[in-house]
């Protein structure tokens, strides 16, 4: 549908963010971009207790036994929380390898949650390999420096998400 | 390039994110930026009080913020039309990046879409996109928000066009996750 069809109204907005951001006498893109960077390097000396307070959130909510997998419900939305966290941040604060497993991990906690079966192992598998892309030696690695742990991850993911899809009738 | 400078001076920001550390690190970008005010809430029930009690500049929301999400908060700010918050500016950060949500942002009313995790001149670029490029608005029975129709010709004084700066076919895929580029190609789609 076009949006200036007949009855469509159409209207210059200016808003005051616009206005003011505009006005003379704003710093530099360079200089801001420098200063906000600067910024960044400074929290980035508190990501490591804040990982792994949000590791240690995921652990502890996990369940203890296969028969506790079973019910979703209950651990799946907090280690999804932590997990989007890890992913949200993890480029940003140079750990690049920490969002991409942070975030297969949300991939594979939203196919459980669309219904695939979960599979502890799988979970657990992926609480080992945030443990470990959080080490210094790893810090400024990449998903293509690690290209099996990547492929395996990305085929895991797959094989749940086919988990979820709602199968065909024969 | 002159207009790249931004002035952030007397503004203010209202982020809304379930993540206090994401919080804390886009607050320190934007005020580094010179942002007067950055302000912050955990869910949507904290945008609208924010908006209730302060003067809000441009709102920077989740897609997943609780409980209805970014887009969904989005679409309700935009239809109010007693708010006078109608057409305040509003950016949605995402990690999900697929083409469906890119696109379901755009239509929501969002004027732009913001890759997470972010980096401070991604998000300079975008602010500064939408300070020097004022949008038409558009009010019609199945939409309102910032015309759909526009072409992102680069960033105010930061990264030029880019080779792949192309229209490019929205398809109903969910497809795979997209960079900061392909969704501000998928923004800047022009719709006939």
């Amino acid at each position: 549908m076009s949006e200036k069809s007949s009855d469509a109204k159409v209207f210059p907005v200016d808003s005051r963010f616009q206005q003011l951001a505009r006005r003379p006498g704003g710093m530099p893109r360079a200089q801001a971009i420098e200063r906000a960077q600067a910024g960044v390097d400074e929290i980035k000396q508190t990501f490591g207790d804040w990982f792994d307070k949000e590791l240690d959130g995921i652990i502890v909510a996990l369940p203890h036994s296969a028969r506790g997998y079973a019910d979703p419900g209950v651990w799946l939305d907090v280690v999804l929380f932590h997990c989007r966290q890890l992913r949200d941040v993890g480029t940003t604060m140079g750990h690049e390898l920490v969002t991409f497993i942070a975030g297969n991990f949300c991939e594979v906690l939203e196919a459980i949650k669309a219904g695939a079966e979960p599979n502890a192992e799988l979970i657990q598998l992926h609480v080992e390999a945030l443990r470990m892309s959080k080490q210094d030696k790893y810090k400024s690695s990449t998903p293509a420096d690690f290209p099996e742990l990547s492929s395996g991850l990305h085929k895991l993911l797959s094989l749940t998400k086919a988990g979820s899809e709602p199968q065909g009738e024969n | 390039m002159k207009e790249s400078n931004l002035n952030l001076n007397g503004l203010t920001f209202l982020v809304a994110d379930p993540s206090a550390y994401f919080c804390t690190v886009i607050h320190g970008i934007l005020r580094s930026f010179g942002a007067s005010k950055v302000l912050e809430t955990r869910d949507a029930r904290g945008v609208v009080q924010n908006l209730t009690e302060h003067r809000i500049d441009i709102l920077l929301l989740d897609a997943n913020v609780p409980p209805m999400g970014g887009l969904k908060l989005t679409k309700t700010i935009r239809r109010n039309e007693a708010s006078e918050y109608r057409t305040v500016p509003i950016m949605i950060l995402t990690s999900d990046t697929r083409a469906t949500t890119v696109k379901n942002a755009r239509d929501s009313g969002a004027n732009m879409v913001v890759a997470k995790p972010l980096s401070p001149s991604s998000l300079y670029d975008r602010l500064a996109w939408i300070a020097f490029n004022p949008r038409n608005f558009i009010d019609c029975e199945t939409y309102y928000g910032p015309d759909r129709r526009f072409k992102i010709e680069g960033y105010p004084g930061g990264v030029g066009r880019r080779k792949g700066d192309l229209p490019v076919e929205i398809s109903e895929d969910t497809g795979p996750a997209l960079s900061q580029d392909e969704i501000d190609n998928l923004l800047k789609f022009t719709r006939g």
